[in-house]
């Protein structure tokens, strides 16, 4: 296994539950690190790794909850599973309202965790695509010149090369040039496409 | 502490003040009530004092309207027995025309009185204050009389005790005073408390004497029994407030403990529970998804033997981690056993213990508009621990009127029986309800098994463990005509 396959970070204070656990968590291929302590799970934990964390609600010391709302609090990304013994309908609202991404009463059936966790590390994928998606649009778009922007900003709001340079004062062969070169930094392949990937950027930028 | 003690200054600061200002009021009641008995008092001495001076003018005018009448020689002049009419008249003089008066100061009196034609006053010829004597002109012999102050005070008609009253009395005419009542010498010098005093001239123009009346009322006479009495009451009533207040306060705080203790007890409850649900889902957690890991590791092709057979001993391992949880429980909530039940149980009967329970019962009853039927033809007695006997009736009385609560309040009729069998006292405890549904009857004795919402399902497991403590049974049934009944057998007796 590399340490690009899913990570999933299982919090127990009980040996027994922890390793029967992590055995069937196993079993669909996922990777486990099992952790006795919250807090060293807290200070120690990857949080670039791609994975979910399942975590109990009772444990001697910090509570479940609390150490959820940490995690939600440092930012981290990883959809959060919680386990309770004894669920109770306020502790349920309670984690939901924290961010938690799913709520078990143990014992557990496994076909109930296995799904949870799967959804939990698509979920987990797709919203790290999303950002690494966003990062690399933003990275290309502050590339671009000030007029460069400017044709953008017009090329989004429908305007034709002509109307460009009328609005801009400027040449349609300038204005073809500038597009030309917006299209290669952007990396954007057709119109359709730069609207889609950068239209929300420019509407950010306008805002500004 | 901090609010009592505020409050109890408070008490105070009210009663003190409440106290004073009733004494006070009081102390201004008498004195009040003293000063009008004193002026009421002194205007009846100015009315008889002035009454006096009135009839001593009305004697000169008639001695002089009259004039000396012919009298026989060697007998005394008629003027002359007034004295033995009036005592105070000390001696009449008479100046007949061309005679003169003994001493001067008789004739400027005379002068005086020609000129006011009226009455005028003159010294004493001595000079004693207690005398003075009175002059009217008139032609052609003019008469005097010679008065004493004191003797003219009508002590019959004297409105108060001349000895002993402590209002003090004078006649004054100038820079002369005559006393005629002493009065509470002592205080009027001492000059303390309140002085009430009177001045007003006689109503009679020819002898202007003032008359003075004085009251001295120390500090000593104010009704300080009454005061006392007053003060003391207040003091009584406050008591009883604080007392009623002290006593409500305490039903207060016993009525909180017990909502306190009854709270905490489900509290304790409810972690009990907690807890139990957490050392029993621990093991139950690790159980199943070991089994259910071993399940999957069996079911890959190749099978990972191993690992799921390392998988099942666990699980094996955690059930019997599960099954001493149990019991660890069931050793700390264990009741202690009794070693011979003969000894600690009682003769209970078993009508008795229906009366306890119903007399309990009884607003719980009347708020459901039932009325129990109890038939109890002869006394049943059973040997039986009365706590137990009682908190199981209890519990099948409680357990029946709810049940009744979902039917009609017409239908809803009770019906306890109690009657002797061969070897045991049988209680039945029938209801109207909508009785037990068929399914659900096997299992009506099992724990955290109920049909009510909410219902921890303890009740009846608890009688019929109680139950069969006593050597007894419990049972229930439907009854053919809608409701359930229930039946607790105990055992008889023995005849000794």
């Amino acid at each position: 296994m590399n340490t690009l396959s899913p990570t999933v970070h299982l919090i127990d204070d009980d040996a027994a539950v922890r390793e029967s656990l992590a055995l069937l968590i196993g079993t669909v291929g996922l990777r486990v690190i099992p952790w006795a302590d919250p807090q060293a799970f807290l200070s120690a934990f990857d949080r670039e790794v791609i994975g979910a964390i399942v975590l109990d609600v009772r444990m001697p010391g910090i509570s479940g909850l609390t150490v959820l709302d940490t995690l939600v609090a440092q930012g981290v990304d990883q959809p959060v599973i919680m386990l309770t013994g004894h669920g109770t309908v306020d502790m349920c609202r309670r984690a939901f309202k924290a961010g938690a991404a799913e709520f078990l009463e143990k014992p557990v059936n496994d076909e109930l965790l296995i799904e949870a966790l799967q959804n939990a590390v698509r979920q987990h994928v797709r919203s790290r695509e999303h950002h690494l998606a966003d990062r690399e649009a933003r990275e290309r778009y502050a590339q671009l010149s000030e007029r460069e922007r400017e044709v953008l900003g017009l090329i989004v709001a429908g305007l034709t090369n002509k109307e460009i340079g009328r609005a801009l004062d400027l040449s349609p062969r300038t204005v073809e040039t500038h597009r030309a070169n917006l299209f290669a930094k952007l990396q954007a392949e057709s119109l359709a496409q730069l609207i889609r990937r950068y239209a929300a950027l420019v509407d950010e930028h306008d805002a500004c | 502490m901090g609010e009592s003690w505020r409050g109890r200054r408070w008490w105070w600061l009210g009663g003190t003040l409440l106290a004073a200002a009733g004494a006070v009021l009081i102390a201004r009641q008498s004195i009040d009530t003293q000063r009008a008995l004193f002026e009421t008092d002194a205007r009846i001495v100015h009315r008889l004092l002035s009454q006096q001076a009135v009839q001593h003018d009305a004697i000169l005018d008639t001695l002089a309207l009259l004039q000396p009448g012919p009298s026989a020689p060697g007998t005394t002049a008629n003027e002359q027995r007034l004295p033995a009419l009036y005592p105070h008249i000390l001696a009449v003089q008479r100046r007949d025309r061309d005679q003169a008066w003994p001493d001067g100061a008789l004739t400027a009196a005379e002068t005086t009185s020609q000129r006011d034609r009226r009455a005028v006053i003159a010294a004493a010829s001595d000079g004693d204050p207690d005398r003075y004597r009175l002059v009217l002109a008139a032609e052609p012999t003019s008469y005097a009389l010679t008065l004493s102050v004191r003797g003219m005070v009508p002590w019959t008609e004297w409105p108060m005790q001349p000895n002993n009253s402590p209002v003090r009395i004078s006649l004054a005419l100038g820079e002369q005073r005559v006393d005629l009542q002493t009065g509470d010498t002592a205080a009027l010098d001492a000059g303390q408390g309140w002085r009430f005093s009177f001045h007003k001239p006689l109503a009679a123009a020819s002898q202007p004497f003032e008359v003075v009346a004085e009251r001295q009322l120390g500090w000593s006479q104010l009704p300080w029994v009454r005061m006392a009495g007053w003060t003391a009451a207040v003091a009584a009533v406050l008591a009883l407030v604080a007392q009623v207040q002290g006593l409500r306060t305490a039903r207060r705080r016993a009525e909180a403990l017990l909502r306190l203790g009854q709270v905490a007890r489900l509290n304790t409850l409810g972690e009990l529970a907690a807890g139990m649900a957490h050392e029993l889902n621990q093991p139950l957690t690790a159980v199943l998804a070991n089994t259910q890991a071993a399940q999957r590791l069996l079911a890959d092709d190749p099978p990972e033997l191993d690992t799921a057979r390392g998988a099942m001993a666990q699980a094996a391992a955690q059930a019997r981690r599960a099954a001493d949880v149990v019991g660890r429980l069931r050793a700390a909530v264990a009741r202690p056993q009794r070693p011979d039940a003969t000894i600690t149980d009682h003769e209970v009967d078993l009508a008795d213990a229906l009366r306890r329970a119903l007399h309990l019962l009884e607003p719980e009853c009347r708020r459901r508009g039932v009325v129990p039927e109890l038939q109890a033809p002869d006394a049943v007695r059973v040997i039986a621990d009365p706590v137990a006997v009682d908190q199981i009736v209890h519990n099948l009385l409680t357990n029946a009127l709810q049940a009744m609560d979902a039917v009609e309040p017409a239908q809803r009729t009770l019906r306890l029986t109690v009657q002797r069998l061969d070897d045991a006292g049988e209680l039945r405890v029938a209801d109207q309800g909508t009785g037990i549904a068929p399914e659900l009857l096997p299992r009506l004795f099992e724990p955290f098994f109920s049909t009510r919402e909410g219902g921890l399902g303890l009740g009846l497991s608890l009688c019929e463990t109680l139950a069969q403590g006593m050597g007894g049974t419990l049972s229930a049934a439907n009854r053919p005509g809608g409701g359930a009944v229930f039946t607790l057998r105990l055992p008889l007796q023995e005849p000794t």
